[in-house]
């Protein structure tokens, strides 16, 4: 199975392990994995800006650099969501180009998801040993349906238990460009993510997209807690203790 | 230009409205009307055991309190019961329909006409009673002050078996059906009158009663 | 009522620092949307439900204008006057004459957003009325030197007990209460008199019935009914896209409605009420007008907003925001908070009077999935953002950034250079430390949390070493 990985700009900047953690997972499933060369950002900041043209020029972008693989595989709910759910609605005045579109967003999986139900990965690479919660994004909830999946993937590893925080399902403050417009809402918000995050009494906080977890672990660090740890699914499921 | 023209005809101009497309949309307009469509509805029970049962449920969980009795003429002794045993005067205005039922054996001094301020007691009658929510649908008429049920702080309604329905689809059927045209008021209601304006804490006994009685009547 | 919706951003900061709010928030979210939760497993197919009620809306909003005209035609023939009100002004016109014409001293209200919308209370005090708050949430407001309420179910959902005890012992003069049924009583107590003497009542309108032309108010304290039973002029204010057009569709709004607002079965009371009473009849009012409101709603028909137009007034977006849930309504700054008050106050009060409401979100559509007539809601604040990008209302610094970004995201050599700066940079910043206390280039971030440091290098120049590209 081949597959193109679309790291996403925060992983790129931020978080590279990231990238080369869900490369490792997509072989361990038996993939060839391709990382096209020069790909940059889906669009998103763009979009939910109201820069219709920036999001539509990087749409167009993504759409030809990603053209002739036969998945195209995101360790993000954002990401993915944006590239499926609204490449369509950005290039609706542009037949051709939405045409193009729609015949992208049948090829694109959030990882945990591919991982899941396309790869059917067996046994996974890692061992991580140690309680987490998982704290589900909202785009990768109710955009592209990233509930089971990840869960899926944790309950193979034996050394991992599970332990749901309350309100996991709910908004942790992120929101993208939200969180550097409205800082003190986005940050209240973020304080009670971690509230119910730490009452679960789990090691690590866990979740699929890199940027609700820096906010959770920016909030967690200025708040004084140095020891719950904050990591990406792919961290976990390839972590060698 | 008035206001009316105004409105309407910056939505005409919104929607496009030309004379050709007025025919086809007046079409659907009747249509709409015209229209009973099956939509989706949670289940109820349609046996009247089930029914009945259902009634009763939904309108304890309202706060009202239940009582039953075989005929209409067993019901004053009922409510005298209930006034005796609540503390409550032997005394209530209540719907002219209903002065024909034997009060003054049960020993109960009724007022038939609508309520004034002064009146502790209300008994009524309904329409129709709704098992999937607890509900009495009451419609106003010379015989039925829409005042007997709302001034007083105890409401008491006669609830006869066989008007019983399912859900609120099958009350309006019957109104279409009965009365033809709506009544001026038509007021369902579910319980006591409520708020939970302070703190989110349902309080009831708001402005409307502070307890709603049903006496079920089998044979009626 | 006036906008405050430009102080969005110093009022949140204030409500984020006001710790009898924000125990206040806590306590109604649970309340709210648990009780929500419960009551729309009872509906069996709340999915299906939802597209029925959307499209039931929809079919009335396609055509608008003729079906205001059939409501307008059967409610007239049922001895009720129609009238229409462009804006707030003309509302408070409508409703003065009619006092003047039958002589009112006293009006009795009932719960009525629109009413809000224009200032309606100063109005018909100046005309010589006086107006009687008699929900009572609205009650509270008004006794409280007329305080905007902050939801549109529960308008005190953000005062305590304490302060309306405090209240009630101040204004009524009785001796203070300390609990809450005891305050109720008082309230009844209050306005039992004033339901007793007002010689018109006023109420809004959840539904319009085009089939019958009648008016659905859904109400769970009894005063929606005090106030179209007793006095003998009764007034509807409502807007014109809360046409239904039949008894039916009416019922599967009501399933929605409650259920989605306080977890309701069913409200107390649902009244439809059609026409004048007979002269037979004991009681009900001789006149009854509506008014049809337009104040922004005719603009928004066959606009890319216009699902906006659906919404019934739960409240269910607001109770599952979570930026309301931790500002609360206030700091909206207009008569509708959270999700539908984002979209509704730059449509209704203008785009630049409103700049921040659109962008203080994060799209989480927790809101979406709970709207009973399937409102895409985070769509509609993301085109309302597009407005604001056409309209040249983004501060230079944000077009600025987003431009820059833009230009380097498109350009991979550019992005390249951009990235492997960027992120050594932010590495400098963090001095060491695995996170960034001040983030100069965004410091919106840093004043509530950390920023974590990045790793230092970018995964495509890792990759590409790995590779042994270069």
């Amino acid at each position: 199975m081949r597959v193109a990985l679309f790291v996403t700009c925060l992983v790129d900047l931020m978080r590279p392990r990231i990238g080369f953690a869900a490369i490792e997972l997509l072989e361990a499933a038996g993939c060839d994995v391709i990382v096209p060369a020069g790909q940059t950002c889906c669009g998103q900041p763009a979009w939910n800006s109201g820069d219709r043209a920036a999001a539509a020029a990087l749409a167009k972008k993504v759409i030809d650099e990603f053209a002739g693989s036969a998945y195209v595989v995101v360790p993000s709910g954002s990401c993915a969501d944006q590239i499926r759910n609204e490449y369509p609605v950005i290039l609706a005045d542009e037949p051709e180009w939405q045409a193009r579109a729609v015949e992208l967003a049948s090829r694109v999986y959030e990882l945990t998801d591919f991982l899941v139900n396309v790869a059917h990965i067996g046994t996974l690479p890692g061992n991580f040993s140690g309680s987490v919660t998982y704290h589900d994004s909202c785009t990768g909830l109710r955009g592209m349906g990233i509930k089971e999946q990840p869960r899926a993937l944790l309950a193979k590893m034996s050394g991992v238990e599970l332990k749901e925080m309350a309100a996991a399902e709910e908004c942790c403050g992120f929101g993208g460009t939200f969180s550097v417009k409205f800082g003190e809402i986005s940050a209240a918000i973020a304080a009670k993510k971690c509230g119910n995050a730490r009452a679960s009494g789990a090691d690590a906080i866990v979740g699929g997209d890199l940027g609700c977890l820096l906010n959770i672990e920016g909030k967690l660090r200025r708040l004084g807690d140095e020891t719950t740890q904050v990591m990406h699914i792919t961290e976990v499921l390839t972590a060698k203790n | 230009m008035n206001s009316r023209e105004d409105i309407l005809g910056r939505v005409r101009a919104r929607l496009g409205r030309n004379t050709e497309n007025a025919v086809t949309a007046r079409k659907d307009i009747a249509a709409a009307l015209a229209e009973r469509v099956e939509r989706p509805r949670p289940a109820v029970p349609t046996d009247t055991a089930g029914l009945v049962a259902r009634f009763e449920e939904k309108s304890a969980a309202q706060s009202s309190s239940l009582d039953r009795v075989a005929a209409l003429a067993d019901a004053p002794a009922a409510v005298a019961r209930y006034l005796a045993g609540m503390n409550l005067p032997l005394r209530a205005v209540i719907w002219p329909s209903l002065a024909g039922l034997d009060w003054r054996a049960a020993g109960i001094e009724v007022a038939p006409r609508g309520a004034v301020d002064s009146d502790l007691v209300g008994i009524t009658g309904c329409f129709c009673a709704i098992a999937e929510t607890g509900t009495l649908m009451a419609c106003s008429a010379p015989d039925h002050p829409a005042t007997v049920s709302l001034l007083p702080e105890t409401h008491i309604a006669l609830v006869p078996m066989s008007r019983i329905v399912p859900g609120m689809e099958d009350a309006w059927n019957l109104a279409r059906a009965e009365l033809g045209s709506l009544p001026r008021a038509v007021n369902f209601i579910s319980g006591p009158s409520r708020t939970g304006d302070i703190e989110q804490t349902i309080v009831l006994g708001a402005h409307g009663p502070y307890r709603v009685h049903l006496v079920i009547v089998e044979e009626a | 009522m006036e906008s405050r919706s430009r102080h969005f951003k110093a009022n949140a900061a204030a409500s984020l620092a006001n710790p009898v709010l924000q125990a206040n928030l806590k306590t109604a979210k649970g309340k709210f949307v648990d009780k929500r939760a419960i009551a729309i497993k009872e509906i069996d197919d709340f999915e299906g439900s939802r597209e029925a009620a959307k499209n039931i809306r929809n079919r009335v909003l396609e055509n608008l204008d003729l079906w205001l005209e059939k409501f307008e035609e059967s409610a007239t023939a049922r001895g009720a006057t129609v009238l229409w009100a462009k804006d707030g002004e003309e509302i408070c016109r409508h409703v003065a004459e009619i006092g003047q014409r039958h002589g009112v001293r006293k009006a009795a209200k009932s719960k009525s957003m629109l009413s809000e919308e224009a200032n309606l209370n100063l109005a018909l005090t100046a005309a010589g009325i006086r107006p009687i708050e008699t929900d009572l949430g609205e009650y509270i407001l008004q006794i409280n030197d007329n305080e905007p309420p902050s939801h549109i179910i529960a308008p005190v959902v953000h005062k305590s007990l304490d302060e309306i005890a405090d209240l009630f012992h101040q204004v009524h003069k009785t001796p203070r209460k300390t609990e809450i049924p005891a305050l109720t009583r008082e309230a009844r107590e209050v306005l039992r008199e004033h339901f007793l003497t007002a010689d018109m009542g006023i109420s809004g309108g959840n539904f319009l019935v085009a089939e019958t032309g009648s008016v659905a108010l859904v109400t769970n304290e009894g005063n929606g009914r005090m106030v179209t039973t007793l006095p003998r002029v009764h007034v509807v204010i409502t807007g014109i896209e809360k046409v239904v057009p039949t008894l039916e569709d009416l019922t599967l709004l009501l399933r929605l409605l409650p259920r989605s607002a306080t977890g309701q079965s069913i409200s107390n009371y649902v009244s439809v009420l059609t026409g004048v009473k007979t002269p037979e009849e004991l009681d009900g009012p001789e006149h009854l007008y509506f008014i049809l409101v337009d104040n922004g709603r005719a603009d928004v028909v066959g606009t890319e907003f216009q699902d906006m137009l659906r919404c019934i007034r739960c409240g269910a977006c607001m109770n599952h925001c979570p930026v309301y849930q931790t500002i609360g309504g206030h700091a909206y700054g207009w008569v509708y908070p959270g999700p539908m008050g984002s979209v509704l106050t730059p449509l209704y009060t203008g785009l630049e009077n409103a700049i921040d409401l659109p962008q203080a979100a994060t799209l989480c559509n927790q809101c979406g999935v709970v709207c009973p007539v399937m409102i895409p809601l985070p769509e509609l604040l993301r085109r309302l953002r597009e407005k604001q990008v056409e309209k040249h209302l983004r501060p230079w610094f944000e077009r600025f950034a987003l431009k820059i970004w833009a230009r380097v995201a498109a350009s991979p050599p550019l992005y390249a250079l951009g990235s492997w700066l960027g992120v050594r940079y932010l590495k400098w910043l963090a001095g060491g430390r695995d996170r960034i206390a001040v983030l100069s280039v965004a410091p919106e971030w840093t004043l509530g949390r950390d920023f974590p440091a990045p790793e230092g290098k970018t995964f495509r120049e890792l990759y590409a070493k790995r590779r042994g590209v270069r």
